[in-house]
C-alpha cells in the first residue's frame, strides 16, 4: 500500500482507485481532537458535548476533504474537487472550530496580555482579517501558486494550512461574542461578511469564465475519463465557489441580521415598557 | 509547556512528514514527462523548431475504414499535426488530442485547414473501431491510422523517433503501458517537418500556434 504525508498533485501519475492513506491527515486530526480534550482535562472542566460535536465535525470536515480520495482528486486531478476542499475548509471547518471553543478555553489558549494574544488580536481585527483572508484566497488560487506548490506534499499542506488559518482569523471577529476579543456587532458584521462575499466573486468569476484552463496541474493531469474537459471542470469549480461559498456567507449574514433585528425589537419593546411603567416624562427638566 | 517539549513535539510531528513526503510513491505512468509550459521564441511561435530536415514518412498505413493511406502523398497540400500514440494511453495521448481539438474549436480552425493525424503504435489492441471510438471523444474529423508494427516503426524511424516499447502493466489494470514519442510533429503543406510540440504543451499554446500554422504553412 502506498502511504503519503499529505495529498498533492503528481504530474503524470495515473489515477487509480487504490487507497493511499495520508498519514498527516490522521496525525493532524488526532492532534486537534486530542488537544481539545486534553485542554478540558487539564483545566478540570467537563466537556460540553454540544461544543465537542462542533469541534469534531470541524476536524472531520478537514479530514474528509484531505484524506483519499477527495484529497488526492482535489490536489492533482479535478479543479472542482480542489475548490470543494477550499470551500469545506473555509466555510464549514473553520466556523465550526471557532464556534466550538468556549470563552474559558479561549482565555486559556490566548490569555490577555500575552504576545500570543497580541498577535491574534492584531490578525483578527476586522480590516486585517478581511485583508488577510482575501490575500490568501487570491494568492493561493493564482495559477503560479497552484502549479508550483501543489505538486509537493509539503507545499500542498502549506496551502491547506494557510486556508484554514486565514479562515479562522476571518471568522473570528464575525463569530465570537466576546466584546473584549474584538467581536463585531451588527451591522458592521453583516458588512464584513458581505464585503468578503463580493470579493470572493472575483477569483470565482475568473474560474467560471476563462475560456482556457488556468492551471497546468489540472489541465495536464492524466484524465479520469476520456473526453474530460479541464475548462468545464474549471467552470464548475468557479460556480461551486460562488454558489456554495456565497450561500454559506449569505446564510450567516441573514441569520445574524435576523437575530440583530429581533434583539433590537426586544430592546425597543423593553424601552417602551420601561417608559410606560415610569409614567409621562417631564421634558422640561 | 517548556520550549524544549514544544520543540520535541514539533520535530516528532514534522519529521515523519518530511520522511514520508520524500519517500512516498504512487502509481505512475512511465510514459509521462514532466508537465511544463513552452517558452515563446523570438518569432512568436511556441512550438519548438526542428534543426534537421525531415519529411512526411513514405509509408502506407490503413484508415479506420481499412482504406490504404499513403502518408507522404495524402497529407501533402495541407498543414498536418502528426502524433503517434495508442488508445489505451492514460495520459499523453488523450491530453494532447483534447488540447488540440479544443484549440481548433476555439480558433475556429477547420480540419481541412490543419489535418490532425493519429497513428496507433499498438496494433494489438487498437482495432479500427477502437481508434475511431477513441478519436470520437475529441473530434470526428481527426484522421486515425493503423498498420503493422513494422510499418509504424518504419514511419517513426524516418522521423528519427524511437519505436514503441512495452513499459509494464497499466496501474489501472488495462493491459500494458506503451512508451511512445510524446511530441506532436507539425508538417507544412509541402510535407516538411517544421516544429514539434512536446508533452506539456497547453491549450493556450495551441490557441496561439494553430492560427500561425494556417497563416504560414498553408500552400
Amino acid at each position: 500500500m502506498n502511504v503519503a504525508w499529505w495529498c498533492s498533485g503528481n504530474p503524470g501519475q495515473v489515477w487509480t482507485w487504490r487507497y493511499t492513506p495520508f498519514l498527516g491527515v490522521w496525525i493532524v486530526s488526532a492532534a486537534l481532537i486530542g488537544g481539545y480534550l486534553r485542554a478540558h482535562r487539564s483545566a478540570g472542566r467537563p466537556v460540553d458535548r454540544r461544543l465537542l460535536r462542533r469541534w469534531v465535525a470541524g476536524v472531520a470536515a478537514i479530514a474528509l476533504v484531505s484524506e483519499w480520495p477527495l484529497g488526492a482528486l482535489g490536489a492533482g486531478y479535478l479543479a472542482t474537487v480542489g475548490i470543494l476542499r477550499y470551500v469545506a475548509i473555509t466555510f464549514i471547518a473553520a466556523p465550526l472550530l471557532i464556534a466550538a471553543v468556549p470563552t474559558w478555553l479561549l482565555d486559556r489558549w490566548l490569555p490577555h496580555g500575552t504576545a500570543r494574544w497580541t498577535a491574534v488580536r492584531w490578525l483578527t481585527r476586522w480590516p486585517v482579517a478581511l485583508l488577510l483572508f482575501n490575500a490568501v484566497l487570491f494568492g493561493t488560487h493564482l495559477p503560479g501558486t497552484i502549479d508550483t506548490l501543489k505538486v509537493y506534499q509539503l507545499g500542498s499542506f502549506a496551502v491547506d494550512a494557510a486556508h484554514l488559518l486565514a479562515a479562522l482569523a476571518w471568522w473570528f471577529p464575525a463569530m465570537r461574542r466576546e466584546p473584549d476579543r474584538g467581536a463585531l456587532r451588527e451591522p458592521l458584521r453583516a458588512f464584513y461578511l458581505f464585503a468578503s462575499s463580493m470579493l470572493m466573486f472575483v477569483p470565482a468569476t475568473f474560474l467560471a469564465f476563462s475560456p482556457l484552463p488556468l492551471y497546468g496541474l489540472y489541465e495536464l493531469a492524466p484524465p479520469l475519463w476520456l473526453g474530460f474537459d479541464p475548462v468545464r471542470d474549471q467552470q464548475l469549480a468557479g460556480v461551486l465557489m460562488n454558489v456554495v461559498g456565497g450561500l454559506a456567507l449569505w446564510t450567516v449574514i441573514a441569520i445574524g441580521f435576523m437575530r440583530w433585528g429581533q434583539a433590537e425589537e426586544r430592546a425597543d419593546a423593553a424601552a417602551r415598557r420601561a417608559r410606560a411603567g415610569s409614567g409621562p416624562v417631564d421634558r422640561t427638566s | 509547556m517548556s520550549r524544549g517539549r514544544t520543540r520535541r513535539r514539533l520535530v516528532a510531528l514534522i519529521a515523519p512528514a518530511v520522511l514520508l513526503a520524500a519517500c512516498s510513491a504512487a502509481p505512475s505512468s512511465s510514459t509521462a514527462l514532466s508537465a511544463q509550459g513552452l517558452t515563446r521564441a523570438a518569432d512568436g511561435w511556441l512550438g519548438i523548431p526542428l534543426s534537421v530536415e525531415r519529411s512526411l514518412p513514405a509509408v502506407t498505413l490503413l484508415t479506420t475504414s481499412d482504406r490504404p493511406f499513403v502518408l507522404d502523398e495524402e497529407l501533402r497540400g495541407t498543414p498536418t499535426l502528426l502524433f503517434f500514440g495508442y488508445s489505451s494511453c492514460p495520459d499523453i495521448c488523450p491530453i494532447h488530442l483534447a488540447s488540440i481539438a479544443s484549440a481548433m474549436e476555439q480558433t475556429r480552425t477547420r480540419y481541412d485547414q490543419v489535418q490532425v493525424v493519429f497513428v496507433s503504435v499498438d496494433p494489438e489492441r487498437d482495432t479500427p473501431e477502437r481508434i475511431g471510438e477513441f478519436l470520437g471523444h475529441f473530434s470526428d474529423r481527426m484522421i486515425g491510422l493503423h498498420g503493422d508494427l513494422a510499418v509504424v516503426e518504419a514511419a517513426l524511424g524516418q522521423l528519427d523517433l524511437p519505436g514503441p516499447i512495452v513499459e509494464g502493466p497499466d496501474p489501472r489494470g488495462e493491459g500494458d503501458l506503451i512508451g511512445h514519442p510524446a511530441q506532436v510533429i507539425g508538417f507544412d503543406a509541402a510535407g516538411d517537418a517544421r516544429r514539434v510540440w512536446p508533452f506539456g504543451t497547453r491549450r493556450a499554446d495551441w490557441v496561439e500556434d494553430i492560427p500561425r500554422i494556417v497563416a504560414e504553412w498553408s500552400s
